[in-house]
């Protein structure tokens, strides 16, 4: 990424210019937030971005991009991805798994943007050796209608989500 | 009766487009296509303050993004009378080239190349050449593991699929190294757009932010390194395989269709709009040897919804268009409506841009003998890339010699409220076609809003007077030797960057093993 664009997409504070380069985790929210529940990413996105984070942590809107992504996915050494996840438990559950216990493509997952979808293009990544370690924060969601607000179900849930995600920042690299 | 053959989804990966073939003898006797999820983001808009709709029409899709934010801002600077200054063009314009070599990169290589080779053969590269050697390497380790995403799933290689072990191995390493150049490309639109995706810095009006000397250096040097793989491996890989082993295809006029063409225009070379990279116009009927070329007059545009899942209406002009389903009406297959231009359905995109342009290098391949169709769509494609990459070293050396006048605007603040009342249509060349946008503002709101995108010029259904649409034209005698194996359908529907739905993407598990990862 440009630094014109982390300094727009992004929250990063601190970040110490003479010790080594930390670690770059990159939080991804994704979704497309004019279908309710499905833009729940972006939603947890813009909380995060109002708020002070450790250095060395950028927070990236990701939209409903995919392929698009693959600058964002490949600039980070660890990715935390925030999208809605259709696993089959109650309204406003969360998930949490690595993208390696994701069930492999083509079958098991299934991403219905016309293209690709973010968990594909961490795969893609691999084709030019940039992989990060990649965590999915997923919310099931309750509504995918039109419309701009998330269900009470899934709102009620984003102080949860993020402190779940500030948790997996702090959590040690397997790396 | 020949044998029907569906096609579901036939976008790379996964898609809301269906394609329906009847096939008798081994050809494509008749198609249908269908676009199988309800659009209609349209509807979210009435009511808002119109300033708002660059933004929301920039999340219908992932893709194209900014070209929406594009189309809105110009139909909301004619609603309010905005004039844009000179430098705001500019502005704008190096933020939309950027996501045109993003746009056809992605889509020569990632999206289309792999329909064309014989991707196998690169386990009999026998060169020396270390990159090449490597990725012969990666992709037979692939193929050892059984994972060969994004390689495969494909359809069987067929007798005009490129087998040359150097060729293909070549193709393999371009297409590895294009998804290198397609991250630059989106890195350099965020120079200029504040962000991405979904830029922040096109407004109504203009732009919102002030350029300096050292962006204009970072998006040169950037422009630099992309301009060469245009040039060099973009460009070359497309003509290399265009006149050597695809050229049977090209000959056939493969994937050809109504040769109807519409551009409505874009990119301004002047401040005056007259000169444009894309000019707009109209063919109708193409004659490659005299090309007679139309203006271009929106009221022309009507869109039918005959064979579309909506209340039954007389063809309508966007500015009255409404989203009324009719799930149940007889005779419907599909969600997308029937733009026609003076009752004709038209081809939109690089194609249609390049021949209403009257380009030499496009003009140049047809008189050799390559006929308008799936080939001469990938040669548009790339030949008009290097246009936007020209005119973007134009627009930056523009840039710098406004940056120094007194009075350097970038944009019109003196129309930045919404007027009481305003109608606007906005223009545009998205990388996969003519877009446009309908606004009707009252009491400062917006009062209707209307999209129609490139693929609804492309993938329509039929209309009242039967014509078929475009995919569907560029199907009729398509070869289909193999049932099992379509893959001409697929070359000729990808030929057209096939975009539609452009909406949800949650991650979806058909088990429910993802249960077990349940946390909270």
């Amino acid at each position: 990424m440009t630094r014109q664009n982390q300094s727009d997409t992004s929250k990063r504070l601190g970040g110490g210019s003479n010790a080594a380069p930390p670690k770059r985790i990159v939080i991804l929210g994704v979704g497309n937030m004019l279908l309710s529940d499905e833009g729940v990413g972006v939603h947890v996105a813009n909380k995060l971005m109002e708020m002070s984070l450790p250095p060395g942590v950028e927070v990236v809107e990701g939209g409903t991009d995919g392929f698009g992504l693959m600058n964002v996915v490949t600039g980070a050494d660890r990715l935390i991805v925030v999208d809605a996840v259709k696993g089959g438990a109650a309204p406003g559950s969360i998930y949490r798994f690595d993208i390696n216990d994701a069930p492999a493509y083509p079958d098991m997952y299934k991403t219905s943007v016309h293209q690709i979808g973010i968990l594909e293009v961490v795969h893609l990544s691999e084709l030019i050796g940039k992989t990060p370690e990649t965590t999915i924060i997923g919310v099931e969601p309750k509504s995918l209608d039109m419309g701009m607000e998330l269900s009470p179900e899934v709102k009620a849930k984003l102080p949860k989500i993020i402190e779940l995600i500030l948790e997996e920042i702090k959590r040690p690299s397997k790396h | 009766m020949g044998q029907k053959i569906v096609v579901d989804p036939i976008t790379r990966i996964e898609g809301h487009l269906k394609i329906t073939v009847e096939v008798e003898n081994g050809k494509v006797k008749d198609a249908w296509s269908s676009g199988t999820m309800a659009r209609g983001f349209e509807a979210i808009l009435q009511g808002r303050d119109p300033r708002d709709a660059p933004f929301v029409t920039s999340r219908f899709c992932g893709v194209c993004y900014s070209v929406h934010q594009m189309a809105s801002v110009r139909a909301l600077d004619k609603a309010f009378g905005a004039k844009v200054p000179w430098g705001g063009t500019l502005l704008r314009n190096l933020a939309m080239g950027a996501q045109y070599i993003y746009d056809h990169i992605l889509h020569f290589y990632h999206l289309s190349a792999l329909d064309y080779i014989d991707i196998m053969a690169v386990a009999a590269y026998k060169g020396k050449d270390k990159g090449l050697n490597a990725v012969k390497d990666k992709v037979v380790g692939l193929v050892k593991a059984k994972d060969t995403f994004p390689l495969t799933p494909r359809y069987k290689p067929d007798e005009f699929s490129v087998t040359d072990p150097d060729m293909v191995t070549s193709a393999v390493k371009h297409y590895i190294d294009a998804l290198t150049m397609q991250a630059k490309a989106r890195n350099m639109g965020a120079i200029f757009g504040g962000r991405q995706p979904h830029y922040q810095s096109i407004v109504v009006g203009g732009f919102t932010q002030l350029p300096d000397v050292n962006q204009v250096a970072r998006f040169r040097t950037m422009l630099d390194e992309l301009s060469k793989f245009v040039n060099d491996v973009y460009i070359a890989d497309v003509l290399a395989f265009g006149t050597g082993p695809l050229f049977p295809l090209a000959k056939i006029g493969l994937g050809g269709g109504h040769y109807n063409y519409l551009a409505y225009g874009a990119l301004e070379l002047d401040n005056t709009g007259e000169s444009l990279v894309f000019p707009p116009g109209v063919i109708v009927g193409l004659n490659p040897k005299a090309i007679k070329v139309d203006r271009f007059d929106p009221n022309k545009i009507t869109e039918s919804v005959k064979y579309g899942w909506y209340k039954e209406n007389k063809p309508q002009h966007p500015y009255n268009g409404e989203q009324v389903f009719d799930l149940d009406k007889k005779g419907a297959y599909s969600f997308v409506k029937a733009p026609r231009y003076n009752g004709k359905p038209m081809e939109v995109g690089p194609l249609a841009r390049m021949l209403v342009a009257k380009n030499p290098d496009v003009l140049g391949l047809v008189a050799k003998g390559a006929k308008p169709g799936v080939v001469a769509r990938h040669a548009a494609r790339a030949i008009e890339t290097r246009l936007v990459v020209d005119a973007c070293y134009e627009w930056l050396d523009e840039l710098l010699s406004e940056m120094t006048k007194p009075g350097f605007k970038i944009h019109d603040t003196a129309h930045w409220e919404p007027p009481e009342t305003g109608i606007g249509a906005g223009f545009y060349e998205a990388p996969r076609g003519a877009l446009g946008h309908w606004v009707k503002i009252k009491d400062k709101k917006i009062e209707n809003y209307q999209c129609v995108v490139p693929s609804t010029w492309n993938a329509s259904p039929r209309c009242e007077k039967k014509y078929r649409g475009q995919y569907e034209e560029s199907l009729i005698g398509a070869p289909v030797p193999d049932p099992d194996n379509p893959i001409n359908v697929v070359r000729i529907i990808r030929s057209f960057d096939p975009c539609l739905a452009c909406a949800i993407h949650l991650i979806d598990p058909k088990s429910n093993e993802i249960k077990k990862f349940l946390v909270e």
